[in-house]
């Protein structure tokens, strides 16, 4: 270090020294001392140069140029405070959008899974094309064959939804319980954190009762307790012991309360019925989700062929467990990443078009740099310098923003969902990936939007610039052309975000606009699970009373109009279909017996819902146990199998061709989203309570006021009539409505803010060019207003201009978006991705914004005065 | 370290200087115009080098030790700098001059692929 310094504090002296002894010799040799000096001079080259490349031999130089360079940047950058605080705040909006998203897709994308290897996790699905379902539980029939049968998983493992009640532990509680085969902890590769899970041997009917807590529940309900292992529980009223705990990470499936053995009974092989069974799987190594599903799809045809009756059109679909947790939520929020990230890009080419609008300023001060010896890469380090500094200064603000978006984010997360499956999130964190993220944009977007006006200043000739007078030539007529483009590309890509957004809107309105088929205002709804042990199927008679009891202390509720109740609640999803036969028609072929959501009602429930009775009669309190069994069909069932409007006094065989069980329709009512807004209706069936009186209760209550307040009066009825009847969920029926477009509402809302940004700075871009073009031809709009133009030609000049720019960029973002937004057809509804209408309209208003942003640069350009004009410059 | 002989010279002229330096200290120790004057006047002017280009590859030896600095005076009493050959110049000026002739004969055979017949 110090040589270095000694060396260098002499290098001047040794220069002079040196020019001294060549002069001297050329004066020896006959020159003037004039001639000498400069002969001498030329000989040794550029002093500047020679002293800095000596410099940079003892290497640390970058650092002083970098020092030096951050220096001048920020002088320069002082000095221009006007340019500085737009291109900050421009890249503070476009790097804090993409970080505010990203850290949204980091924590419910990309967030470490607690399993072994989660990348060969996958979930085996039932689909089947007859009933238009792609992602249904299959029969326990299926699954044994599929564990037999399948070349390409490790281990598969079933699973099914089993809810208990648990007694015993102060007031009854409703638990969400799963049945896991023994395999499936083994599969997911998770230990648990007290205890251990099940063995095979407890995975068989009639094996000791065992149950696995989850960490949330085990510290709640049983506050910690660390002598938990082997501690009695009562479940559905029998003796369960607590074999362990699993760890605080895992939610699997989410919300889950306790894991108990599947216990599949042996007979559960030859059922191919009943559609319960969740199959987790694990691949073999070197096996891919394609090649699975192309040997799963085979296998699924050998079991069609083998079991035409039950199995005909049902297939696989196999789905990564990644893709499986993140659910509904994945696709939204990747076109949202892609969104913002189009932002990010504009706001680029807004602060690379002002850089070059300022090079063209500073060419001269650039020139006489290369000219004082600044080499090429010297000059493009400076600029780059300056380009870093700016994007540092956007980023830091660009983080501060996203921290901020994020808490908001959050608090507009669909969470805690019933009838859309997203993952929960309680926080978004603003960890080392989204810093690393924030970074990376941050110096990518520095180095994007400045490395083409430093290589268009640095790389111009200086002599060149030097010689060039102030006027005439157009020195930056190259950058002109360069802004252009930038200007067509952000118009390219609003035009593009425009779209996106206008389809997701279009898609939104068509969603709430839709008929739910019930007036879910002023609507409670009340769910309960009846405990299998104190209301079992062989005693039919008590759960009817307790439905009874429960609906007459509802109605006596102050403020309450009518009372009903259903199986589930409408757009919660369940989902459990039963064949059936129409008297008089030809047995159908197996594999096409027709088949209908198999739901109930009580007397009431379709008047409280507000749905309406079409034809014939609801049911009354005369349709009982024992009396003439009757049913009501929706519009979709009478459609498909009942002819349409004469399904009123037609018969169904429940029951099978040898041993028929008729029911008489006697009422049809219209269509009700049971599965959420968005998804088909498919034919259902309703049956009076009466006459099949299922363990899954819904009560539906309609109230004068406001039905929050009755919430809990509601419950207490419950508990009126029975005390260790736990409630599942109550809530008011808009809640449930407002939930199931939570999700869309939320992702339009940010996709259209996204686009409003967008528009907004192609905007200020387009404006940005035009009040430059025309400051920059001044003179020739002078010269031409001299020569007879009137104020109306350069109007028409300059919004031409103007209006060539824009329609070049809507052609350009028309066709990039039609190609885009085919990404996006999944999460739209009821409108085509190139849907006309909201592509014209898009590229009227982005054309008309931008005209509108000509137009005052034009209006600038018709006020010159021709006189002060030609005298300028 | 640097000494060790892949250490490959950026640019062919870059090292060529060098060593044309590290050649003409061999002599003993000289001062900085007077290296270029030697290297032009050795060179019968074929090698034009520009002057200020000397005092990057000066330092550039020095921070190897591949030569050494020391004040004197010169032949008319003005006080110099004089750059002298290090004992691990000097190694080096042997390792750049064998590489120097292998590069050159192999380059030379390529020119003259006759002559590479008629010798062998």
């Amino acid at each position: 270090m110090r040589r270095r310094k000694r060396m260098l504090e002499e290098l001047d002296e040794d220069i002079r020294d040196h020019i001294a002894r060549e002069t001297q010799d050329n004066i020896e040799r006959g020159m003037s001392p004039e001639e000498a000096r400069y002969t001498a001079m030329r000989k040794f080259g550029n002093v500047t140069r020679v002293k800095e490349e000596t410099r940079e031999v003892w290497s640390v130089v970058w650092l002083e140029q970098l020092i030096q360079d951050t220096r001048f940047g920020l002088r320069m950058l002082r000095k221009s405070p006007g340019f500085t605080a737009i291109a900050i705040l421009t890249l503070a909006l476009g790097i804090g959008a993409s970080t505010s998203i990203f850290s949204v897709v980091n924590a419910v994308l990309l967030g470490d899974l607690p399993y072994k290897d989660p990348s060969r996790l996958a979930m085996i699905w039932g689909t089947n094309a007859r009933h238009g379902v792609n992602e249904t539980p299959v029969s326990p029939g299926d699954f044994f064959e599929w564990k037999q049968r399948n070349t390409a998983f490790q281990d598969i493992a079933a699973s099914y939804d089993n809810e208990v009640t648990l007694t015993g532990t102060g007031n009854p509680q409703l638990l969400i319980g799963y049945a896991f085969s023994s395999n499936y902890f083994t599969i997911l590769g998770v230990a648990p954190e007290l205890g251990r899970t099940f063995s095979a041997k407890e995975d068989r009917p009639g094996a000791a009762k065992v149950a696995v807590l989850s960490d949330k529940l085990w510290r709640g309900t049983f506050h910690a307790d660390p002598q938990i292992l082997g501690r009695p529980i009562t479940l559905d009223g029998e003796p369960y012991s607590v074999i362990g705990v699993m760890p605080r990470s895992f939610d699997y499936p989410q919300g889950v309360q306790l894991w108990m053995p599947a216990a599949l009974p042996d007979s559960a092989a030859s059922d191919y019925q009943q559609y319960y069974i969740r199959v987790m799987a694990r691949l073999k190594p070197g096996v891919s989700i394609a090649q699975a599903q192309a040997q799963m799809t085979a296998l699924a045809l050998q079991i069609d062929a083998e079991h035409p009756a039950t199995d005909t059109e049902n297939g696989v679909n196999i789905t990564p467990l990644r893709r499986e947790l993140a659910g509904d939520i994945q696709t939204p929020l990747l076109v949202l990443l892609g969104a913002v990230g189009f932002v990010l890009l504009i706001a680029c080419a807004n602060v690379a078009s002002l850089l070059l609008a300022r090079a063209t300023t500073r060419h001269k001060e650039i020139a006489a740099c290369a000219a004082l010896g600044a080499s090429r890469g010297r000059l493009l380090r400076q600029f780059l310098t300056e380009s870093l500094l700016l994007s540092l200064a956007g980023g830091a603000l660009g983080i501060a923003l996203a921290l901020w978006c994020t808490k908001f984010l959050v608090s507009i997360f669909p969470n805690d969902i019933a009838n859309l499956s997203i993952p929960r999130v309680e926080n978004i964190p603003t960890n080392v990936p989204v810093l690393f993220f924030a970074l990376a944009a941050t110096v990518l977007t520095g180095v994007l939007f400045g490395v083409v006006p430093a290589m268009q200043s640095a790389c111009a000739n200086a002599a060149d610039v030097l010689k060039e007078s102030g006027r005439g030539a157009t020195p930056g007529s190259r950058s002109a052309g360069l802004r252009r483009i930038l200007v067509v590309g952000e118009i390219a890509l609003s035009l593009v975000l425009l779209a996106g957004a206008g389809l997701l809107i279009e898609s939104f309105e068509r969603v709430v606009h839709g008929s739910l088929g019930f007036q879910p205002d002023r609507v409670l709804g009340v769910e309960v699970f009846l405990a299998a042990n104190r209301y079992p199927k062989n005693q039919p008679d008590k759960r009817r009373s307790f439905v009874r009891d429960v609906l007459q202390r509802m109605k006596s509720l102050p403020g309450v109009q009518s009372v009903g109740a259903a199986g589930t609640l409408p757009l919660t999803g369940f989902w459990g279909p039963t064949d059936f036969l129409v008297e008089g028609q030809a047995l159908p072929k197996p594999g096409e017996t027709p088949n209908a959501d198999n739901r109930f009602a009580t007397p009431g429930y379709f008047s409280t819902m507000h749905i309406s009775l079409l034809r014939g009669r609801d049911f009354t309190e005369a349709d009982r146990d024992g009396g003439r069994r009757v049913a009501i069909v929706d519009e979709t069932l009478a459609r498909q199998y009942l002819g349409g409007s004469s399904a009123v006094g037609k018969r169904l065989n429940l029951g099978t061709p040898d041993k028929p069980e008729w029911w008489e329709v006697v009422g049809e009512v219209s269509n009700l989203k049971a599965f959420g807004l968005e998804r088909p209706d498919l034919p259902t069936l309703y049956r009076p309570y009466e006459q099949l009186p299922v363990g899954l209760v819904a009560f539906t209550i309609r109230t004068a006021g406001d039905p929050a307040a009755l919430l809990n009066s509601a419950e207490q009825a419950v508990w009126e009539v029975d005390k260790d009847q736990p409630v599942f969920q109550a809530l008011p029926m808009s809640t449930l409505a407002a939930q199931s477009v939570a999700l869309r509402r939320v992702s339009t809302m940010l996709l259209a803010g996204f686009a409003a940004l967008a528009l907004l700075l192609a905007t200020v871009g387009i404006y940005g060019v035009m009040a430059y073009s025309v400051a920059q031809r001044t003179h020739e709009i002078g010269t031409r207003m001299a020569l007879g133009a009137e104020p109306r030609d350069i109007m028409r000049l300059v919004l031409g201009q103007g209006a060539r720019l824009t329609a070049f960029g809507v052609i350009v973002g028309v066709f990039a978006a039609l190609v885009l937004t085919r990404f996006m057809a999944s999460i739209l509804f009821g409108v085509s991705a190139s849907n006309p209408a909201t592509f014209v309209g898009v590229a009227i208003l982005l054309t008309s914004t931008a005209l509108t942003a000509c137009y005052i640069p034009a209006r600038r350009a018709m006020r010159i005065d021709p006189m002060a004009a030609l005298r300028y410059e | 370290m640097s000494t060790k002989e892949h250490r490959e010279p950026i640019e062919l002229l870059q090292g060529t200087l060098d060593l044309l330096i590290l050649r003409t200290l061999l002599l003993g120790p000289v001062h900085g115009h007077a290296i270029a004057k030697a290297i032009e006047f050795n060179s019968e002017d074929v090698l034009q080098v520009e002057q200020g280009s000397l005092y990057p590859a000066l330092h550039r030896l020095i921070k190897r030790r591949w030569i050494s600095v020391e004040e004197g005076t010169s032949e008319n009493n003005r006080r110099a700098k004089f750059y002298k050959l290090t004992i691990k110049g000097r190694r080096q000026l042997a390792i750049e001059t064998r590489k120097w002739d292998k590069l050159a004969g192999a380059i030379a055979r390529i020119l003259r692929p006759t002559k590479q017949e008629g010798e062998s």
